[in-house]
């Protein structure tokens, strides 16, 4: 059972004017308890939000050290792929073996590696890298050993240049770079020569490419030449070498 | 106590140097903890403390780099002899004397390792690049010394407190 009361279509006079007072407050209200409503949501979003925000950025931490992590590992595995690959190509039996530290002198120019007589590494053994010789075994340990680097100022390689065949001696400076000493005069080097091991001398075996000439210098008076020669391997950025085993 | 501590800090600094320093390193060249090392017990300790600690600092460096062995013990041990003997005579204070000091000591160093060299090789690296890496050599240590000496003042300070407390609680 329904009851309906009729109505007129137009509002009454107490009807118009009771909106007219009553609906600013109910806006007034309306809208300050939307506002509140709105002001705890926003409150307790924000609340987890930050909750939020700190979690991905643990993750995003976490995942930039994976992504670095295996960005060095890619590396390592390249460089490691290509010691491995220059090796098989030359035929060399050698062990690979990481860089540990460094001289702990200014004045000379020496690597520590991490094998030793253990892994059968020996005094006098040759270590070079892809892109040429680094230097030589001088004191085996049983877990590292000591490499003397070819630009050291003790250091002398007898070589000869790839193209003309003259040979001399490449001896250190103690910095960057060595000089090829005992090239006569009369011998036609020039700039971008490369400079081979000669074999002689019974440390380094013949054909490893030891630099590029960089400068040459014939003075007017002497028997020899004044050739500065640039190691072909990076020896200020050696990581991982190869010890050949022989 | 003190010795445990002294090893550690040797393998520390030894480690150090033939590691990560080669990550600052400027134009190829490293400062030399052991020589800042060597001068700063030098006007710490009595005068044979300094020459000790300079003799015991640079047979380790020589042990752990490819030279002879026995240049870094001799100068080393010639440089905290001299200023220990010094120490009384100067003040040790502030950057510029410890800057100085480290400067000369540098120099020092470079050419006991030049002169040995060229005697026992009779050819040592060649004079314009050593003068050229000497001074920068000389000048790196120079400028990280005297902050180094601020850390090791600190270091030193926080020791004594230590072990004033460790002995007035077991006494």
């Amino acid at each position: 059972m329904t009851l309906n009361i009729k109505r007129s279509q137009t509002p009454f006079f107490f009807e118009t004017a009771l909106l007219w007072v009553v609906s600013p407050v109910q806006n007034l209200f309306t809208n300050t308890v939307k506002s509140i409503s709105e002001t705890v949501d926003h409150y307790f979003q924000l609340v987890d939000t930050s909750k939020e925000n700190k979690n991905l950025e643990r993750r995003v931490k976490g995942l930039l050290k994976q992504n670095h992590d295996l960005r060095e590992k890619i590396l390592l595995l390249t460089r490691l792929g290509s010691l491995s690959n220059y090796q098989e190509q030359q035929e060399l039996n050698g062990i690979i073996s990481r860089i540990i530290g460094r001289d702990a002198t200014q004045w000379g120019k020496m690597v520590f590696i991490d094998k030793g007589t253990q892994d059968g590494v020996a005094e006098n053994f040759v270590v070079v890298t892809q892109e040429g010789v680094v230097g030589h075994v001088i004191q085996a340990g049983w877990n590292s050993s000591k490499v003397l680097l070819i630009i050291d100022s003790r250091s002398a390689v007898d070589a000869l240049f790839q193209n003309s065949r003259v040979s001399g001696v490449v001896a250190g400076t103690g910095s960057n770079q060595c000089f090829m000493k005992y090239v006569p005069i009369t011998a036609q080097v020039a700039i971008g020569d490369e400079v081979l091991s000669s074999g002689l001398g019974g440390i380094y075996p013949k054909g490893l490419k030891l630099g590029t000439v960089s400068e040459v210098t014939k003075a007017t008076q002497g028997l020899f030449q004044e050739i500065t020669v640039v190691p072909s391997a990076d020896l200020t950025r050696l990581e991982e070498v190869l010890v050949l085993l022989s | 106590m003190l010795i445990l501590i002294f090893f550690i800090y040797l393998i520390l600094i030894f480690s150090l140097q033939t590691t990560l320093l080669d990550l600052f390193s400027f134009g190829g060249v490293t400062p030399d903890l052991a020589l800042i090392l060597t001068v700063y017990c030098a006007t710490l300790l009595r005068e044979n403390g300094g020459i000790a600690m300079g003799f015991g600092l640079g047979f380790v460096q020589d042990c752990l780099s490819g030279g002879i062995l026995g240049i870094n013990t001799l100068s080393k041990s010639l440089i905290g002899f001299t200023f220990a003997t010094l120490k009384s005579k100067l003040v040790v204070e502030g950057f510029v004397p410890i800057a100085a000091f480290l400067f000369v000591s540098s120099i020092v160093d470079g050419l006991v390792f030049y002169v040995a060299s060229l005697i026992l090789f009779k050819s040592g690296t060649p004079w314009g690049i050593l003068f050229s890496n000497l001074l920068v050599f000389a000048i790196y240590n120079a400028l990280i010394g005297p902050v180094l000496f601020y850390f090791m003042d600190k270091n030193k300070n926080w020791l004594i407190r230590r072990f004033s407390k460790m002995e007035n609680s077991s006494l």
